[in-house]
């Protein structure tokens, strides 16, 4: 036997390591295959609900097109599919600059984006959901190359939305000078509500607080995370380093006056 | 029997080593002991006029705000885009080495941005993944500062857009995001930089005459691109030998537009 192993030896070792090696790998290929699997689902889902509008790669370029769409102010607004091969996202939970979390584009496919087209999906099964959220990661080299962030906190006051918070975020909106986009009023007609443009170059116009919802939603938390995160890819910056928490909160109760939804 | 087996040792060391490789960095920091260096000028061919960037405050609400802006920005700017001296040596190009995968690590250095009478200071940068931005409001007005990343189609990619309301505030970011980087504020669209964001140390702008030099490059052959913002880029390959200089001189022949003027 001695010999045996003597004379192989060679031939243990390297069927050894081949082992070894395989056994590091073959829990990397189960999920290799399941998130094939995934990608697949997903693009099924994604070439039956998502392509007609934001095209086979993803870079918004789908039959649907440009939308135009008057403003109650009677400026016009070009509303078109979003790019998602530039791999920017407006409505995220992390800080300017980061990808969203794996929620924030569940949350977007579920409940949709209200003024711009883009229809809820909670009909959809949530794995359904979930494939088509990791198969529109394909398209955009930013999954593979950064670091996650997490996601901003929110913890709404009980006073926000109080008379008192209403006055204070009416003297935080002046002194942001947010009026310079969103208007003095909160009209989206500031001084400077014509000169902004998205990430592609295109126009685009500061939200009129006074005429609808927000597209990510208008609950107190949804207006507080807008502030704080910023939207990426428009003129909308991050105010998290620029305001504290109170004051963001003094500032939701202004706006949320503004559109009729204060308390 | 032998050459079978050297075959078996391989294969069996090859999996787990290309399995490793996925997730080993682009760039590799290593000691460079024989580094060469690039040294050289970047000049114009043609005598170009800088333009001079006119300045329209549209009214605010309160007069007072008008005129401080009017006050801090002006009615024009020189755009300082054609820096040459009197032989067309061009300031503000940037060099890189494109494409390097080892050499010594990048410093850790922050760079300061600064909104300064109603432009960005310094106008070319270089900076460091896993370093820090440092943006400051040096003005009595709201700027926003907005970086994106450009792409090869000319778009650019938000990378963060900051409010910074207040005169001296200071905001400090971390670098994630390399390549070349637009600086831009939505409110005065004039406003313009540009950070060059490395992973290496191996990227250079030119100064006054138009000089730069990059050192400590390990040997090899590389390709280099010279960026301005109103030149089309110039690509070029130069060969660094050990504990020696090579020479490069480029000269930009076409202009183009800028970001900030389209």
């Amino acid at each position: 036997m001695k010999k045996i192993i003597k004379g192989n030896i060679f031939i243990i070792f390297a069927l050894s390591l081949m082992v070894l090696a395989f056994a590091i790998e073959s829990p990397a290929r189960d999920d290799d295959a399941e998130y094939a699997a995934m990608i697949e689902s997903g693009r099924k889902v994604y070439e039956v609900r998502c392509l007609l509008c934001h095209g086979e790669n993803g870079d918004g370029n789908g039959l649907a097109g440009i939308i135009r769409r008057a403003e109650r102010n009677g400026r016009i607004l070009e509303i078109y599919p979003r790019d998602l091969a530039m791999g920017v996202f407006r409505f995220r939970t992390t800080p300017t600059g980061c990808l969203p979390v794996d929620q924030d584009i569940i949350d977007i496919i579920s409940n949709g984006v209200p003024r711009s087209f883009m229809p809820s999906y909670k009909h959809l099964p949530r794995e359904d959901i979930k494939a088509v959220r990791e198969y529109i990661k394909t398209f955009s080299f930013r999954w593979e190359e950064e670091e996650p962030c997490e996601p901003i906190s929110v913890n709404r006051p009980v006073w926000a939305g109080n008379p008192d918070s209403v006055r204070k975020g009416r003297k935080i909106y002046k002194e942001m000078k947010c009026g310079e986009c969103h208007g003095y009023t909160g009209k989206g007609d500031g001084p400077k509500s014509n000169d902004l443009k998205d990430d592609q170059g295109k126009q685009i116009l500061p939200f009129n607080f006074t005429t609808g919802n927000l597209k990510r939603g208008s609950s107190p938390e949804n207006v507080y995370i807008t502030f704080t995160t910023g939207l990426d890819g428009t003129g909308m910056p991050s105010y998290e380093d620029s305001l504290n928490e109170e004051d963001r909160w003094h500032l939701v109760s202004y706006t949320l006056q503004l559109m009729k939804k204060g308390e | 029997m032998k050459k079978i087996l050297v075959f078996i040792l391989l294969v069996a060391l090859i999996i787990p080593a290309l399995s490793y490789a996925k997730r080993t960095p682009r760039y590799k920091a290593v000691e460079v002991t024989n580094g060469g260096t690039i040294k050289g000028t970047i000049k114009s061919e043609n005598r170009v006029d800088d333009p001079v960037i006119p300045i329209r405050v549209k009214p605010k609400g309160d007069p007072e705000e008008t005129r401080l802006e009017e006050d801090t920005c002006g009615s024009s700017q020189q755009a300082m885009m054609y820096v040459l001296s009197p032989d067309n040596e061009v300031k503000n190009a940037l060099v890189i080495v494109e494409g390097i995968t080892h050499g010594r690590a990048a410093p850790k250095k922050d760079i300061t941005i600064n909104n300064l009478r109603c432009r960005f200071e310094p106008l070319v940068s270089i900076a460091y993944v896993k370093s820090y931005y440092i943006i400051r409001n040096s003005d009595p007005l709201l700027h926003n500062t907005w970086l994106g990343k450009v792409l090869n189609a000319g778009a650019r990619r938000t990378i963060f857009n900051l409010a910074l309301p207040y005169r001296d505030q200071v905001i400090k970011k971390p670098n994630r995001v390399a390549g070349l980087i637009n600086v831009r504020c939505d409110i005065h669209p004039w406003m313009r930089a540009y950070v060059y964001s490395s992973r290496h140390p191996y990227a250079a702008i030119t100064d006054a005459g138009g000089n730069f030099e990059i050192r400590d490059i390990p040997p090899g052959t590389y390709k280099i691109r010279v960026w301005h913002e109103g030149f089309e880029d110039i690509i070029k390959e130069v060969k660094v030998k050990p504990d020696s200089t090579s020479d490069f001189r480029a000269v930009f022949t076409n202009t183009r537009r800028p970001f900030f003027m389209k």
